[in-house]
């Protein structure tokens, strides 16, 4: 087994983790000291879901707008479930990422005068959305990847599929990873840890998210003893592409597209969010600008009502874009009219695309504090497997991608400072582990188990995530969920892989991979079952939960993880130190009262 | 409106296990299809219900992320960017070409990786007019039409499709290749660059530029129409001012 | 561990570019070079020919009037057309050319090309026009 030895390990290639490893190089020099950092990622970094992104990130930018502005839109749009000291230090340090991205070489969209364009986004209060076309997040990803090349103290370990932390006496200590190419165990002895893995939308059976977004940060600190906080709250995008779930961005509404039901009707203006804006003069928190929880839920209030079309399979609404023209779609939306053309074979400047709601984004994660620093000293996460507090209920449209740069150098400079007091742990600590670790591997293989395989169980987890935890949700639902996603994880004891061989086994990583899945599983579907009451995405039918309830529920939720016993849920305090909660409104509605 | 006629099809993977045998064989997949299935809903068929053995690499499904690259009929292209209804004969299943194969369709991408950190695919600003400040964050400014000259070599997702269509990669690993070439011109046509003479030491060598022959197929197979064959002949001119001008200065 | 232990490469084949037509068009386009060649050799020895005398150039007259000259020169041409024509496709790809802000068609670029040949074509027959008055 080979050793080495790292400063920093910082695990995910993303956005979040990138950002990390620059930031903790940065931080190092600047210390006047030299380190070493370990990126590690299951695949090569530029395959990160990041590059999926294609919308934009937020930033006050525009001399109208202002940080209050920014952080009222997040907090309400949250749900008043943020932590609003994290919200604050977020928004204050978003634009001077972005700047710093242009300063790497970010192909931001430009206006005539050569400064960078914005564009407005759901319910943000006015255009403060930075992009690049309608690949940002691609952009963004490269644009790290390529800069992080200059930094000759990272050292990459590409396709190195992490699968455990070593902890001691409440500290990391080290990471036990496996290198997919050869099979072979590798163990990376560290001062200081970043989990920037990313979330978990592979838990659904319909997702927009690339395959490897399987929660395997969240699981592996989880299993340390660190908490899982707020996983009830999923985010279904209002529009993906029927069959596949391929992301069709916000951006399309941002620059004026329109949502209509089977009859041409804007229906949105029935669910809080109107009244209607004219054709072409989208408003920012109105209509098909409102937040993407209320429109995901609008579109099952249509398919309830059937008001919906169908295409193939699924029930879908429109959307539609035909009046932008050809050449504004070709500028703003190049990628979206490649993949409706390529995958649903639609053109979008002549036909409005079919779309349904897809689950997108996990806003809960592996809880930290407002520092990126979890309950295990010198274990870090951000991005989309951490919750620092920014999302709270319901995230907005580009606050994520803005959240990794921010977070993620926050995570890399804290790594770097932990690891400039901290001396590496005993070798044999970690060996220990890793034999642990090693032998989990083996009985795998060894071809003992029921007969079952990971195919069925992942099945079975994906459908029960869908039935019982979707857009709208039900008690009976969700207990069912949970006692289904419990018994998978006794089933899961006892599969075992076909594949034997050491070489690029990818059956072993998806077996893995459902491992972590099912233990997050258990996870969202109990918070979601224990918060009775209706917040941001957490939708309930139950008679007297289907409003907020602050009285009892202004309350993070915090799953703990017990071994092979069910999950324990503990409450947390919500951070309302700027913002007492109030009523959530857009459209007309927010006129009278405040944001 | 979607076609959901299934039909069988059946599909031919070039397979190589190393731990059981050194050769590589083909093997024959019989699967249901309909209009919309793409090659990566084919493996991940394949991988699910008829054999959790074969390997390959994918993620996105939305030609965004570059990791399916595989080999149709001889042709480099995307899995998922790749439907099975545009073909009436048969499909065959290779490993992107002129790549060490690690397994089935697993090849080994280090060599572009090495290629593509040559060409110094970053922004060079050695000596910024304005540093960047935090604590005074500003933009560069740059016009829509200054962002249009290298907005088409930035499209590059790492795919390594050009990789497999270049026959001079193929003869010649070292060659640095049409989309590390790509990124690396990509960059010296950025208005706020000024490592075009970094880059060059690179660019303007045997293994640079001059390998090109412009065949083409780089270009051809592009799934995002990047053209690298245009990167690398643009910067076989910009190579020969620069060894003019440097042999006039003496 | 290393990986490449157990890897396999396959080195490119010397017929590799007979499996695919875009890379047989490709070698026709690099072949055109050998009709040229011999046309080339021709005029070289057409002007070795001028040198040592009216004999020697008559017989360079009669050799180029043979039958199976004139088709390799017709082959040439044919050939040095097909390369002009595939070199004025890629021109614009390669030098892009802008006038201020406006960036020139791809086509009018490729048009442009040809117009020159023919305006060469042309000052050429009047060249000789006058010279055989």
């Amino acid at each position: 087994m080979q050793h080495r030895d790292f400063d920093i390990v910082i695990v995910g290639g993303g956005g979040a983790g990138l950002r990390a490893a620059i930031a903790a190089a940065e931080s190092a020099k600047a210390q006047g000291i030299s380190q070493s950092i370990a990126l590690i990622s299951k695949v090569y970094p530029m395959r990160s879901h990041t590059v999926a992104a294609e919308g934009g990130a937020a930033a006050v930018t525009s001399e109208e707008d202002t940080h209050q502005a920014h952080f009222d839109d997040t907090v309400s749009g949250g749900d008043w479930l943020v932590e609003q000291g994290v919200v604050d230090y977020f928004v204050h340090h978003a634009y001077q990422e972005l700047v710093q991205m242009e300063r790497w070489g970010c192909p931001w969209s430009r206006k005539e005068d050569g400064n960078v364009q914005v564009r407005r986004f759901g319910g943000m209060k006015t255009a403060r959305t930075w992009f690049a076309a309608d690949k940002t997040g691609f952009h963004m990803l490269h644009t790290l990847f390529q800069t992080s090349l200059k930094y000759s103290q990272i050292e990459r370990f590409d396709e190195y599929f992490v699968l455990d932390l070593a902890v001691h006496e409440g500290a990391v200590i080290g990471v036990i990873a496996l290198q997919v190419a050869t099979g072979e165990l590798i163990l990376l002895r560290a001062k200081a840890v970043v989990l920037a893995t990313g979330g978990a939308g592979r838990l659904f059976r319909f997702n927009t998210n690339a395959g490897i977004v399987t929660g395997d940060g969240m699981a592996i600190a989880y299993r340390h003893g660190v908490a899982l906080r707020d996983m009830e709250f999923v985010q279904y995008h209002p529009t993906g592409l029927p069959g596949s779930g391929i992301l069709i961005t916000e951006a399309c509404r941002g620059e004026g597209g329109i949502l209509l039901n089977k009859d041409g009707y804007r229906y949105l203006q029935d669910y809080g969010l109107g009244p209607e804006t004219p054709l072409g003069k989208p408003e920012n928190k109105y209509m098909e600008l409102g937040p993407r929880d209320k429109l995901s839920q609008a579109f099952w209030q249509e398919q309830q009502a059937g008001r919906t079309g169908t295409f193939g399979d699924s029930d879908v609404v429109y959307l539609d874009l035909r009046h932008l023209g050809e050449a504004y779609l070709l500028e703003r939306l190049p990628f979206i009219c490649e993949l409706a053309k390529s995958y649903i074979n639609v053109d979008p400047v002549k036909e409005p695309i079919p779309i349904r709601p897809a689950v997108h984004y996990t806003m809960g994660g592996i809880k930290t504090n407002p520092h990126c620093e979890t309950s295990v000293a010198g274990l870090y996460a951000a991005g989309e497997c951490a919750s620092v507090g920014l999302h709270g209920a319901n995230r907005l449209g580009s606050n994520s991608l803005t959240e990794l740069l921010v977070f993620g150098r926050l995570a890399g400079e804290q790594a770097s400072q932990r690891a400039a007091q901290t001396e590496w742990a005993d070798m044999n600590l970690l060996e220990t582990q890793a034999a642990h670790q090693q032998a989990k591997l083996a009985h795998l293989c060894d071809g003992e188990g029921s007969g079952e395989t990971w195919v069925t169980l992942k099945h079975a987890m994906v459908q029960a995530m869908e039935s019982g935890c979707g857009i709208y949700r039900t008690e009976e639902g969700m207990r069912q969920s949970l006692e289904t996603i419990r018994e998978l994880r006794a089933r899961y004891q006892k599969i075992r892989v076909n594949d034997t061989s050491k070489i690029f086994n990818t059956e072993l990583l998806e077996c893995i991979e459902l491992g972590y899945g099912l233990d997050i599983a258990e996870a969202s579907c109990l918070g979601a079952l224990e918060r009775r009451e209706s917040r941001g995405a957490h939708q309930r039918l139950d008679e007297g939960m289907q409003k907020r309830d602050d009285v009892n529920y202004l309350k993070h939720s915090q799953v703990f993880y017990q071994g092979d016993a069910h999950a324990r849920l503990a409450w947390q305090e919500v951070d309302v130190r700027f913002s007492a909660p109030a009523e959530r409104t857009y459209g007309d509605a927010s006129k009278g009262g405040k944001a | 409106m979607s076609a959901q006629q299934v039909s069988t099809r059946r599909i031919s993977v070039k397979r190589y296990l190393p731990d059981n045998s050194t050769e590589p064989y083909w093997q024959e997949y019989e699967l249901p299809v309909d209009d919309s299935t793409s090659l990566l809903d084919a493996l991940n068929h394949i991988k699910e219900q008829l054999d959790s053995t074969l390997s390959y690499r994918w993620s996105c499904r939305m030609a965004i992320c570059g990791s399916c690259g595989v080999m149709v009929n001889g042709v480099p292209k995307l899995g998922c960017k790749t439907f099975l209804r545009d073909f009436d004969d048969e499909i065959r299943i290779e490993p992107l070409a002129h790549f060490p194969v690690q397994r089935d369709l697993v090849v080994d991408m280090e060599i572009f990786l090495d290629h593509l950190a040559a060409v110094k695919p970053y922004l060079i600003d050695d000596n910024p007019v304005k540093p960047f400040d935090p604590k005074a964050p500003e933009t560069y400014r740059q016009s829509p039409r200054q962002l249009a000259r290298y907005k088409q070599f930035a499209n590059c997702i790492n795919c390594g499709l050009c990789y497999s269509a270049c026959p001079q990669f193929g003869l010649n690993p070292e060659f640095i290749g049409p989309g590390a070439i790509a990124l690396g011109h990509r960059y010296n046509l950025d208005s706020r660059d000024h490592g075009s003479t970094q880059r060059m030491a690179e660019l303007n060598r045997h293994e640079g530029v001059w390998s090109c022959t412009f065949v083409g197929f780089c270009s051809k197979v592009c799934p995002k129409h990047v053209d690298p064959a245009a990167a690398i002949n643009q910067s076989k001119v910009a190579s020969a001012k620069h060894t003019l001008i440097a042999l006039f200065k003496g | 561990m290393d990986k490449s232990t157990s890897q396999r490469f396959v080195p490119l084949k010397r017929n590799w570019w007979l499996k695919l037509r875009f890379f047989k068009l490709y070698m026709l386009r690099e072949a055109t070079v050998l009709p040229l060649v011999f046309f080339l050799l021709c005029i070289l020895a057409g002007m070795v020919a001028l040198l040592q005398g009216p004999e020697s150039w008559q017989r360079w007259i009669a050799f180029m009037g043979s039958p199976i000259v004139l088709l390799l020169n017709l082959l040439a041409l044919a050939a040095s057309l097909f390369h002009a024509a595939t070199f004025f496709v890629l021109f614009p790809r390669v030098m892009p050319l802008r006038i201020g802000n406006y960036q020139l068609p791809d086509k009018a670029i490729v048009a442009g090309q040809w117009a020159g040949v023919l305006a060469v074509l042309l000052l050429f027959i009047w060249l000789f026009g006058r010279a055989s008055v």
